[in-house]
């Protein structure tokens, strides 16, 4: 039958897409190691060496490619979203706690919040330029590309815990409020050790989503240029290996950020475990 | 804890219980004054500043139709939202076709769990690199000396390099593609995921052909996820001016292009009203997705 034939055609179409999301990345890494500074970003290679990545940390000597304006920009970038990540995992946590319970505007607010992810960075950045510019307002990063950025991250923060919660039993506070434990107790000593790895998903999100997050700063970070924006101010101009070194960088980075949160997702995960075993004892 | 401790509480606890949505206004209220300040006034901001008198230097209030005028007066501009709409029908097509077939493999053909995550997840660690990034990798692969144009030399294929693959809205095109498919495939095989196989091993107990029961139960049965994957793309696509700047050496200009170089030389009435019209498009387009299907009865 025809099907018999499909599966493996289906396999090898599967590879070939894969290779069409990846192949980009591959060529690009490979270009990383072209020689300096007078390699081109093209193939051939003329000499494998580790000469753009020394450019990128300023190691390398002068030449007619300035360096990328990494440095303080990648400080800003990496602050902005820490404030972000807690700023939208608290609202997303509270939010989300309240949606346990039914109150009158509950389907309309749902929609206000996820409203935050569907429009897109451009309407929101020029929206909230608008909004500073006619307010008086100065625009920075901290400030008004802060508050575009938790309007973006907030809906999936939300998200997240919203499954976490649909999942939750809630007789175990039920039974710390009926012996009389305070909720904000309650709180703390019971849910939000249960929903800890779900807090950590929505942590992750928003502070990779703020990071990366470039149409939205465009227009509301003012002067002072975040990574992405310092990344794309470089395009204007001809790109050399410079641009794929600092693609492989950050890569590894956002690696880095996925390893830590596995090891801390698996740390709570065995906490939990070792706590029912105790109360099973 | 002692006695008296927990009767104290205890007292304190009752009037907390009967203002049950009380709580939950509080709990809401943080988040609701945020997304109103910081979304739903600066897309107000929007409508009301594309209707704002623009001069060289300044922008007032005072209400007029100039700026709208101006856009539907320009060949330029309405030349951009003909291109904006035409590129974004193409990247549309191109997710779908290209996505079906890997959704398809994932959710239907690929029985293990297991394998069925790890493909997933493949498909999905892309966007652990920078945005930009993505779009800037396209340019070694495509140029003309890049690495399609090399392999289909050394191929022998073509003698000379193909020019039109790099700063052309063919770029464009397969950069988007690239960039988006995983919002068409997604949502697709989690809905093939979902279809009893034995629905499918009636069909074709009753004889109908593998084309037959794709046609007429796999993609009705997928409809609701390629309806979300298209909402995914419609409103990144739309939304998008970085792309087409990266990849079509500024000659293809959608309307996010515009936005930025009138935010850009501060035209701020203008860049407005191309913000009204790009949400107009993206609100008809998602309301027309939702009438297909009704997603809330679906999902």
């Amino acid at each position: 039958m025809e099907s018999r034939l499909l599966k493996p055609m289906l396999a090898i179409y599967v590879g070939l897409f894969l290779l069409f999301l990846y192949g980009p990345f591959i060529v690009l890494g490979i270009l990383s190691f072209q020689k300096g500074p007078e390699g081109g970003p093209q193939f051939p290679i003329e000499e494998w060496s580790l000469f753009w990545y020394r450019h990128i940390l300023g190691l390398a000597p002068p030449s007619r490619v300035s360096p990328l304006p990494i440095g303080i920009s990648l400080v800003r970038s990496l602050t902005l979203a820490f404030m972000t990540m807690v700023a939208s995992t608290v609202l997303g946590v509270m939010a989300a706690q309240a949606f346990r319970r039914n109150f009158r505007g509950r389907s309309l607010v749902f929609y206000l919040i996820v409203l935050g992810m569907i429009v897109p960075g451009v309407l929101v950045g020029l929206g909230s330029a608008l909004v500073a510019t006619t307010t008086g307002i100065e625009r920075h990063w901290y400030t008004t590309a802060f508050a575009t950025h938790v309007v973006y991250t907030l809906p999936f923060c939300f998200l997240v815990m919203l499954a976490i919660f649909n999942r939750f039993d809630g007789s175990v506070e039920e039974a710390a409020w009926s012996l009389g434990v305070s909720p904000a107790t309650t709180f703390r000593k019971i849910t939000f050790p249960l929903i800890f790895p779900g807090v950590l998903s929505a942590m992750l999100f928003a502070f990779t989503l703020s990071y990366d997050e470039f149409s939205r700063t465009l227009f509301s970070s003012g002067r002072e240029q975040t990574l992405p924006l310092a990344i794309y101010s470089t395009f204007a101009v001809e790109i050399h290996p410079n641009v794929f070194a600092f693609g492989v960088l950050t890569t590894l980075f956002s690696f880095a950020l996925l390893a830590v949160y596995a090891i801390l997702m698996s740390l709570s995960v065995r906490r939990a475990r070792r706590m029912a075993i105790q109360e099973a004892v | 804890m002692t006695t008296t401790e927990l009767s104290a509480s205890a007292i304190e606890m009752a009037p907390q219980s009967s203002s049950k949505s009380g709580g939950a206004y509080l709990l809401i209220g943080p988040a609701v004054v945020w997304m109103t300040l910081f979304l739903v006034v600066p897309m107000a901001m929007i409508v009301y500043v594309s209707f704002w008198t623009q001069t060289t230097f300044k922008i007032e209030s005072t209400l007029t139709l100039a700026s709208w005028r101006t856009f539907f007066a320009s060949d330029t501009y309405l030349s951009s939202l003909w291109t904006t709409i035409r590129i974004w029908l193409t990247v549309l097509a191109a997710t779908f076709f290209v996505g079906y077939p890997t959704a398809l493999f994932v959710g239907l053909f690929v029985k293990n769990k297991t394998l069925q995550t790890a493909l997933l997840v493949l498909c999905v660690i892309p966007f652990w690199t920078s945005f930009l990034i993505r779009v800037v990798a396209w340019r070694p692969m495509l140029g003309k000396e890049g690495a399609i144009n090399i392999l289909l030399m050394k191929a022998g294929i073509i003698h000379q390099p193909i020019e039109a693959l790099l700063f052309t809205e063919l770029s464009v095109v397969i950069g988007m593609t690239q960039i988006y498919v995983v919002f068409m495939v997604g949502p697709i095989a989690f809905m093939l995921g979902r279809i009893d196989p034995n629905i499918l091993e009636a069909a074709r107990d009753l004889g109908a052909g593998f084309w037959r029961v794709l046609r007429k139960i796999i993609f009705p049965l997928s409809l609701p996820g390629v309806v979300v994957g298209a909402i995914f793309v419609t409103v990144m696509v739309l939304g998008e001016f970085a792309t087409s700047a990266a990849l079509s050496g500024r000659k293809v200009n959608l309307l996010g292009n515009i936005i930025v170089t009138q935010v850009g030389s501060l035209k701020w009435a203008l860049a407005s009203v191309v913000g009204v019209i790009l949400t107009t498009i993206m609100a008809i387009v998602i309301a027309g997705l939702l009438l297909v299907v009704d997603l809330k009865k679906e999902l």
